[in-house]
C-alpha cells in the first residue's frame, strides 16, 4: 500500500508521518526532498511518502503520483491565507490521471489551535463537496496531541479494504 | 643540312603566302634580321678595340653609313609592312568570308541542333518520364523487397539468435554430459578403488584366515602332540604309580624292619646296658681288687718292712717269704682271673660292641636306604604332582585348544560370511555401476543424437545463414543504394531542420513580439478599461443628459415621436454598448465582438448631435475618439491575431517536423489558462525548463535514490529522470535494471540506446 502525504509547507505532514510512524511527536525541519517511512496499522503496511510542500519543489509531487492508492492531503487549519492556494494545489493535483483511483483523506490539522477552522468550513473552502467520483473524507486533527489521526488512519484502513 | 634547312624556309614562305600562315613570315625576317645584327655588332666590336680621336670620325662616317644601311633596311621593312598589311587586309577579308560561312553554317548547324534538340529532350523527356515509372516501380519493388528483405533478416536474426541459444543451450547440455560423465567417472572410479580396497581386504582376510588355518593345524598337531605326551606321561604315571606302590611296599618293609631293628637295638641296648652295668660291676670289682691288692701290696710292703726288721728271726722270716710267695701266687692268680675275666669281659664288651657296631651300621644303612627310599618317594611324589599339572596343564591346553578352534571356526564363519557378504556387495556394486554405465552410455548416446541433429540443423541454420548471409550481402549493397538515398533524404533533412531551427528562431523572435504585442494589449485593456469608465461615465452623463432631455421634452411640446424613439434607442445602444464593454472585459480574445458594439455607439452617437447640447458634442466628440481608438486597437487585435495565427501554423508546422516537443507544447498550453484560474498552482507547473530545478532537491532526491531500499527506489524513477533529464530510453533502462535487481530471476538487462552509442549508430557497409 502506497500513501502519499501531502499539502502545503508548514502544513505538519512530516510530524504526522513520523505521529503515525512511532508515535511521539519528532521536531522537524522543513523538508527538501521527502521522508519515506513504512507505517504498520492493523496489521497492514503502508508505505508512506512525505513530499515535501515548498513552492518551489511542489511542481515534484507529480514524479510520485504512480501506484498511489491514497493520498493524505494535510491543511493547516489556522492559515486562512493559504487555503485558496490551497485548495487550487488540491484541484490541480486530484485531475491529474495517476491519481483518477486514489482515496482522498484530508487533515484539518492544528485542530489545537484557538483560531481553527471547522472541518466543514474548510471542506467548503476546499470545494471538497464538488469532488466526483472520489473517495474523500476530512478529519479534524492534531499531530502535536495526536488526536483525531486514528480515526482518520481507521476509515482509511476501511475503505482500502472495501475497495479490495 | 643548310640546303634542307633553306628548302623548309622556302617551303615556309610559301605556306606563308596562303591566308592563315601570316605569322611565320615575321619570324622568318627576325631571323634574318637578327642574324644581320649580330654581323653589325661584330664590327662594332672590332671598331671599338681602337679608341682613338682619329678614328671617331671614321666610326662616325661608319656609323652614317650603318645608319643608312639601316634606313635602307628600314624602307625595305617598311615595304615588308606594307606588303603584309596586304595580306593581313586579304586575309581579313578572307577571314570574314569565311566566318560569315561559318556563322550561316553555325546557324544553320544550331538550327539543326535545336531541332534535335527539342526532339532529343522530347525522346528524352519520355524516356524519363518511362524511366521514372520505372524507377519508382523498381525503387517500389526495391522497398517491397527491403521490406521483405528487413522482415527476413528480422526472420534470420530470430533464427540466428533461436541457433545461439540452441548452440548455448547445446553447449551447456555437452557441459551438463561431461559433468556427469565425469561424474559417473569419478563414481566409477571411487568404486574400483573401493572394490580394490575390498579386494585387498578380502586378500588380507584370506590370507588372516590361512594363517589362522595354518595356526589351527599347528595347534592341532601341538594338541596331538600334547596328547602323546600326555598319552606317555600317563604311562610313565602308571608305571610310577607302580614304582611308588613297590617304594611304598618297601617303605614299608623297611619300616618294619627299623621297628624290628629299633626293637633288636633296644634289646641290644638293654643289654649293653646290662653289660655296662656288667661292665661298671666289673670295674667295681676290679677297682675293688686294685684296692685289695694295693691292700695287699700294702701288706706286702708292710711284711717285708717287718721282714726285714726281723732278719733274726730268719725261719720266721722264711715262713713270711714263703707266706709273702704264696699271697704273691694268689695274687697273680686272682690278677690272672681278673685279667681273664677283664679279657673275657672286654671280649664280650667288644663283641658287643662290634655287634652294636654292625647293628648301628646296618641301621643306618637301613636308614639310609629309608632315606633314599624317601627320597626316591618324594621324588616320584613330585613327578606325581608334576604329572598331575602336566595332565591338568593338557587338559586346560585341550580346552584352550578347543576354545581355540571354536573361535577360529567362528571366525573363519564370519569371514566367509563377510567375504559372500562383500562378494555380494561387489556384485551389486558392480551390476549397478553396469546398470549405471548402461544408462549413462544410453543417455550418452542419446545426447548424442540430439547433439547430431542439433549439429545437423545447425550446419542448417549455418547454410541457411550463409544463404542469407549472401542474400544480405545481396541487400546491402542495395541497402547502400539505399543508404546513400537516405544520407542525401538526411542531408535533405538536415537542410530542413536548418530551415526548422530558423523557422524556430523566427518563431522566438514572434513570440517575443507575441510577448511584446501582449503587453501592448495589456496596457491596451488597461486604456479600454479607462475608456469603459470613461464611457461608464459618459452613459451616466448620457442618463443625466436624456432626463433633461426628457424634461426639456416636457417643456417643450415639440417633443416628437421619433426624436423620442431615437433617444430609446441611444439609451438601449448605450446599454448594449455597457454590456458589450463588459463582455469585452472578460474575452480579451472575442474582439470581433467589439466591432459592432463600438460602431453602435457611433451610429447612436449621430442623433444625440441633432439634440444638440455641448456636452453632447463634447460626449460625441469622446465617443468618436474612444471609438477611433477602439477600431485601432481592433485593428492592431485583429493583425496580431492573424499573427498569433501565423506563428501557431508555423508551430504546428514545427511540431510536425519534431513531435519530441509536442508534450512540451502541449504542456505549455494549459499554462496561460491555468495561470488565470489559479496564478498559484505550481504543482503542474512546467518542469522542462532545466534552471528551475532545485539543486538541493536534485541532490536529496538522487541520495535517497542511491540509499534506499529497491521497492522505494523503483518509484523514485520518475522523479530521478526528471530532475536529470533522462530519455525515456534511459528511464526505461533504470527501471528494468531495478527489476532485475528486486527479482530472483531474470537476466541483466543489456544497455542500449545512447549508452552504447555503437548500435544507435547506422551500420557503415564494406564496400
Amino acid at each position: 500500500m502506497r500513501i502519499l502525504i501531502l499539502g502545503l509547507d508548514g502544513a505538519g505532514k512530516t510530524t504526522i508521518l513520523y505521529r503515525l510512524q512511532v508515535g511521539e511527536v519528532v521536531t522537524t525541519i522543513p523538508t527538501i526532498g521527502f521522508n519515506v517511512e513504512t507505517v504498520t496499522y492493523k496489521n497492514l503496511k503502508f508505505q508512506v511518502w512525505d513530499l515535501g510542500g515548498q513552492t518551489s519543489i511542489r511542481p515534484y509531487w507529480r514524479c510520485y503520483y504512480s501506484n498511489t492508492d491514497a493520498v493524505i492531503y494535510v491543511v493547516d487549519s489556522c492559515d486562512r491565507d493559504r487555503i485558496g492556494i490551497s485548495k487550487s494545489e488540491l484541484v490541480a493535483m486530484l485531475e491529474e490521471e495517476e491519481l483518477r483511483k486514489a482515496i482522498l483523506v484530508v487533515f484539518a490539522n492544528k485542530q489545537d489551535m484557538e483560531q481553527a477552522m471547522t472541518p466543514s468550513e474548510m471542506a467548503n473552502s476546499l470545494g471538497l463537496p464538488a469532488l466526483k467520483d472520489r473517495k474523500w473524507q476530512i478529519f479534524k486533527t492534531s499531530a502535536t496531541k495526536g488526536t483525531g489521526l486514528d480515526e482518520a488512519m481507521e476509515w482509511l484502513v476501511e475503505t482500502l479494504k472495501s475497495r479490495q | 643540312m643548310f640546303a634542307k634547312l633553306k628548302k623548309k624556309i622556302a617551303e615556309e614562305t610559301a605556306v606563308a603566302q596562303r591566308p592563315g600562315g601570316a605569322t611565320r613570315i615575321p619570324r622568318s625576317v627576325s631571323k634574318e634580321s637578327v642574324a644581320s645584327m649580330g654581323a653589325d655588332s661584330g664590327d662594332d666590336f672590332a671598331s671599338d678595340g681602337s679608341s682613338s680621336r682619329e678614328d671617331l670620325s671614321s666610326q662616325l662616317l661608319r656609323r652614317n653609313e650603318q645608319i643608312r644601311k639601316l634606313e635602307a633596311r628600314l624602307s625595305d621593312y617598311a615595304e615588308q609592312v606594307r606588303n603584309l598589311q596586304k595580306i593581313k587586309e586579304k586575309l581579313e577579308i578572307a577571314l570574314e568570308k569565311h566566318q560569315d560561312s561559318s556563322m550561316r553554317k553555325f546557324q544553320e548547324q544550331n538550327e539543326t541542333f535545336q531541332a534535335n534538340r527539342a526532339k532529343m529532350a522530347e525522346g528524352l523527356a519520355l524516356a524519363l518520364a518511362r524511366k521514372d515509372q520505372e524507377w519508382s516501380e523498381k525503387v517500389d519493388q526495391l522497398e517491397k523487397e527491403k521490406s521483405f528483405l528487413t522482415a527476413q533478416l528480422q526472420e534470420m536474426k530470430n533464427q540466428s539468435l533461436n541457433l545461439f541459444q540452441r548452440r548455448d543451450e547445446m553447449d551447456e547440455l555437452e557441459g551438463f554430459q561431461q559433468q556427469e560423465l565425469s561424474k559417473v567417472k569419478h563414481m566409477l572410479l571411487k568404486k574400483e578403488e573401493s572394490l580394490g580396497k575390498m579386494e585387498q581386504e578380502l586378500e588380507a582376510r584370506t590370507r588372516e584366515l590361512s594363517h589362522t588355518q595354518e595356526e589351527l593345524m599347528t595347534s592341532n598337531q601341538m594338541s596331538s602332540d600334547l596328547n602323546q605326551k600326555l598319552e606317555e606321561l600317563q604311562r610313565h604315571y602308571s608305571t610310577l604309580e607302580e614304582q611308588r606302590d613297590h617304594v611304598i611296599a618297601s617303605k614299608r618293609d623297611a619300616e618294619n624292619k627299623i621297628t624290628a631293628l629299633e626293637q633288636k637295638e633296644q634289646e641290644l641296648q638293654a643289654r649293653i646296658q646290662q653289660l655296662s652295668i656288667d661292665l661298671q660291676m666289673v670295674t667295681a670289682e676290679t677297682q675293688h681288687k686294685g684296692k685289695a691288692i694295693t691292700h695287699l701290696q700294702e701288706k706286702v710292703t708292710s711284711l717285708e718292712k717287718r721282714l726285714e726288721q726281723n732278719l733274726s728271726g730268719e725261719e720266721h722270716l722264711q715262713e713270711l717269704l714263703k707266706e709273702k710267695t704264696v699271697a704273691e701266687q694268689n695274687l697273680e692268680d686272682t690278677r690272672q682271673q681278673l685279667l681273664a675275666a677283664r679279657s673275657s669281659q672286654a671280649k664280650a664288651t667288644d663283641a658287643l660292641e662290634t655287634r652294636v657296631k654292625e647293628l648301628e651300621q646296618t641301621l643306618q644303612v637301613s636308614e639310609e636306604q629309608l632315606q633314599q627310599s624317601r627320597d626316591i618317594v618324594a621324588a616320584q611324589e613330585a613327578q606325581l604332582q608334576e604329572l598331575a599339572t602336566t595332565t591338568k596343564e593338557g587338559s586346560c591346553a585341550q580346552q584352550q585348544i578347543l576354545t581355540l578352534e571354536q573361535q577360529c571356526t567362528e571366525r573363519t564363519h564370519a569371514l566367509e560370511a563377510q567375504i559372500t557378504a562383500l562378494e555380494r556387495a561387489r556384485v551389486a556394486d558392480q551390476t549397478a555401476a553396469e546398470h549405471r554405465m548402461r544408462e549413462l552410455e544410453q543417455e550418452n548416446a542419446a545426447l548424442k543424437e540430439s547433439r547430431n541433429e542439433y549439429e545437423h540443423s545447425l550446419q542448417h541454420h549455418q547454410f541457411e545463414l550463409k544463404k542469407l548471409q549472401e542474400e544480405w550481402s545481396q541487400r546491402e549493397i542495395v541497402s547502400v543504394a539505399m543508404a546513400q538515398a537516405l544520407e542525401e533524404v538526411r542531408k535533405q533533412r538536415e537542410e530542413l531542420q536548418q530551415q526548422a531551427a530558423n523557422l524556430t528562431a523566427v518563431i522566438d523572435e514572434k513570440e517575443q513580439s507575441l510577448q511584446e504585442k501582449a503587453a501592448v494589449l495589456l496596457q491596451k485593456e488597461q486604456e479600454i478599461l479607462q475608456l469603459e469608465q470613461g464611457h461608464n461615465s459618459a452613459v451616466l452623463q448620457m442618463h443625466q443628459l436624456q432626463d433633461e432631455l426628457q424634461a426639456l421634452r416636457s417643456l417643450r411640446a415639440e417633443g416628437t415621436a421619433a426624436a423620442v424613439e431615437q433617444e430609446d434607442l441611444l439609451r438601449l445602444q448605450g446599454q448594449v454598448q455597457g454590456e458589450a464593454l463588459s463582455v469585452s472585459e472578460l474575452h480579451v480574445t472575442s474582439k470581433t465582438m467589439q466591432d459592432p458594439v463600438f460602431q453602435r455607439p457611433a451610429v447612436g452617437g449621430t442623433p444625440n448631435g441633432e439634440v444638440g447640447t455641448m456636452d453632447l458634442g463634447q460626449l460625441q466628440k469622446e465617443k468618436q475618439d474612444l471609438e477611433q481608438q477602439l477600431t485601432e486597437k481592433n485593428k492592431t487585435i485583429k493583425q496580431m491575431q492573424q499573427r498569433m495565427l501565423e506563428l501557431k501554423k508555423t508551430l504546428q508546422k514545427e511540431l510536425k517536423i519534431r513531435p519530441d516537443n509536442e508534450l512540451f507544447e502541449v504542456r505549455e498550453k494549459p499554462g496561460p489558462e491555468m495561470a488565470n484560474m489559479a496564478p498559484s498552482v505550481t504543482n503542474n507547473a512546467d518542469l522542462t525548463d532545466a534552471r528551475e530545478i532545485n539543486f538541493e532537491y536534485l541532490k536529496h532526491v538522487v541520495l535517497k535514490f542511491m540509499s534506499c531500499r529497491e521497492s522505494e527506489a523503483f518509484h523514485l524513477i520518475k522523479a530521478v529522470s526528471v530532475l536529470l533529464n533522462f530519455s525515456q530510453e534511459e528511464e526505461n533502462m533504470l527501471k528494468e535494471t531495478l527489476e532485475y535487481k528486486m527479482s530472483w530471476f531474470g537476466s541483466k538487462p543489456a544497455p542500449k540506446g545512447s549508452i552504447r552509442p555503437s548500435i544507435s549508430n547506422p551500420r557503415i557497409p564494406w564496400s
